[in-house]
């Protein structure tokens, strides 16, 4: 079966002056299955533009091999499966939304007239067909990130490749841009997504994978990344710096609120903490189990 | 895309204010050139549109690739079915079709002034534009492909030299080949000069003034050259560009 990506040992070595190299990306393999949202994660610098530069061929790999959909990269044919939204898009400005997206759909093979319907059904897909002909120029960050992604959209792409796609978004647009996405997969479309807002990943993907200096640490569904270590989270009144001196005999982690205080221990930990809390006067205002989040797992891994 | 792009480029509309302000000046040099009047304003006006031509397909081409790659709207674009070669060929006709916008306002005007101070047009123009468009289109052949790796400045300065040396070549660098007695000196140069356009042949100022005619062969021999060099350097920007990592 032909994958959306499949990439094997993908390694990219950059020479730096003074025969310096720096390796970006490390015997890399990724497979991307089909009808799914995708969320490549990693630190800054840990390798994703530029895995995402070789998946579009604006890179030539090291080593290895990259295929889309069972073609080769090197081939512009594979990019008509393909749209990519750039991270912080830039267009020319003195165009209007729909002329550039008329001449993207124009350059994904669309007769003049298709790309002008396809233009304007991005431009819906967005929620932004108010804007069509409003200069890119006089549109705000928000605005224009939104028309980068009814750019990525022209020309019905099986493959979305979007670089921070709700960077610059306000609450709604992000909120329209994650539903449009979720409608996006259940259409059958792949969506690879890079993108540092985790809390938004962890809901939206199906399946992450996280990079760290150029190597793959973690791969699978959000569930899978995240440790299956449960932690007892732990809320008793505030207290002096005293008392919890005398909590600290176990490994426990103490976050003090304003009005309250919160620990998180180990299963194994949490009975005696309930103990000592009982012998120094401390009621127990709420215990619950919790699991770590996919931020949690994330600074774990790529830390 | 890129002609949408170029014609709002200041250059664009400086260069070619400036250089109608000078063929409009001509009518006024002219006044003290009793008797060679004509001769003198097709003299000016020509010059105006061979360097009108040169220095947009230089100021132009040579910005085209280095702005796209350094404002990242080159992303979207390659991110698209299209081979570089094309991106490369799109870029140089934006280029050349900026150009002979350009250089064709200032051809009308041109013309619209000898009908007037020669009481019929002269049908030589149209065949002097054609030409010195067609060396608009080397010199932005050159400037397109050097941009496809060097930055605007160096691409600039040398597409400016290359154009300086292809209009001096044959006079020039020609006789100096052949007073030349050093044979490395004599084979480097012989590269050199082999490799360099000969724009000097795309220039038809002296027949257009002095109303010479000119053999359609060499005409066709000189279109044939223009076309089949900058095919020749178009095709070697885009195999560069093809290797290049942006």
């Amino acid at each position: 079966m032909n994958l959306p990506i499949q990439i094997e040992n993908l390694t990219k070595t950059y020479k730096l002056p003074r025969g310096r190299k720096k390796t970006a990306v490390d015997s890399l393999s990724i497979e991307v299955p089909e009808g799914v949202i995708f969320g490549f994660l990693g630190p800054n610098g840990a390798g994703k533009t530029t895995t995402i530069k070789i998946i579009l061929d604006f890179l030539k790999p090291t080593s290895g091999n990259v295929r889309v959909f069972g073609r080769l990269t090197t081939d512009p044919l594979t990019r008509r499966l393909v749209g990519y939204l750039p991270e912080q898009p830039y267009f020319h400005k003195f165009l209007k939304p729909i002329e550039l997206l008329s001449m993207h759909a124009a350059l994904a093979g669309l007769s003049s007239r298709e790309a002008r319907r396809a233009a304007e059904a991005a431009l819906d897909m967005t929620g932004i067909a108010d804007y069509a002909e409003t200069p890119i120029a006089k549109l705000s960050k928000g605005l224009t990130q939104r028309v980068g992604i009814a750019q990525a959209l022209v020309g019905n792409p099986k493959l979305l490749i979007l670089d921070e796609p709700t960077s610059g978004l306000d609450p709604i647009g992000r909120r329209h841009t994650r539903n449009l996405l979720i409608r996006l997969r259940d259409e059958g479309r792949t969506v690879f997504l890079s993108s540092h807002l985790l809390g938004e990943v962890e809901n939206l993907c199906d399946v992450v994978a996280v990079l760290r200096a150029g190597k793959l640490v973690a791969y699978g569904t959000p569930d899978d990344v995240r440790s299956s270590n449960t932690q007892f989270k732990i809320q008793t009144v505030r207290v002096d710096n005293h008392i919890l001196n005398r909590l600290r005999f176990l490994e426990v982690n103490i976050e003090c609120g304003a009005d309250s205080t919160v620990m998180r221990v180990d299963p194994q930990n949490a009975y005696e903490l309930l103990r000592a809390m009982e012998k120094l006067g401390l009621p127990l205002i709420k215990i619950e189990t919790e699991r770590e989040s996919l931020e949690e797992a994330f600074l774990r891994l790529a830390a | 895309m890129s002609l949408l792009e170029n014609s709002r480029k200041q250059v664009f509309h400086v260069l070619c204010l400036l250089m109608l302000a000078v063929i409009a000046g001509s009518t006024l040099i002219s006044i003290f050139t009793e008797g060679v009047q004509l001769k003198i304003i097709k003299d000016l006006c020509m010059t105006c549109v061979l360097f009108t031509g040169a220095v947009l397909s230089i100021a132009l081409g040579a910005t085209g690739v280095p702005n796209d790659v350094e404002n990242r709207t080159l992303y979207p674009i390659i991110a698209r079915p299209v081979a570089r070669w094309q991106y490369v060929a799109g870029k140089f006709l934006g280029t050349f079709l900026t150009v002979t916008l350009g250089v064709s306002a200032l051809s009308a005007v041109f013309g619209g002034l000898i009908y007037h101070y020669q009481g019929s047009f002269d049908w030589f123009l149209p065949a002097a534009t054609i030409f010195a468009l067609l060396e608009a289109a080397v010199v932005a052949a050159v400037a397109t492909t050097l941009s496809t790796f060097a930055s605007p400045v160096i691409a600039a300065s040398v597409s400016f030299m290359v154009y300086l040396c292809g209009t001096i070549k044959i006079g020039f660098f020609g006789g100096m080949l052949d007073l030349a007695t050093n044979s490395t000196v004599k084979l480097v140069g012989g590269i050199v000069y082999h490799f360099l356009p000969n724009l000097e042949c795309f220039n038809l100022k002296a027949a257009l003034v002095h109303g010479d005619s000119v053999p359609t062969a060499y005409l066709a021999q000189v279109a044939i050259y223009g076309l089949c060099y900058t095919v020749f350097v178009i095709w070697l920007g885009a195999v560069i560009f093809k290797h290049r990592e942006v």
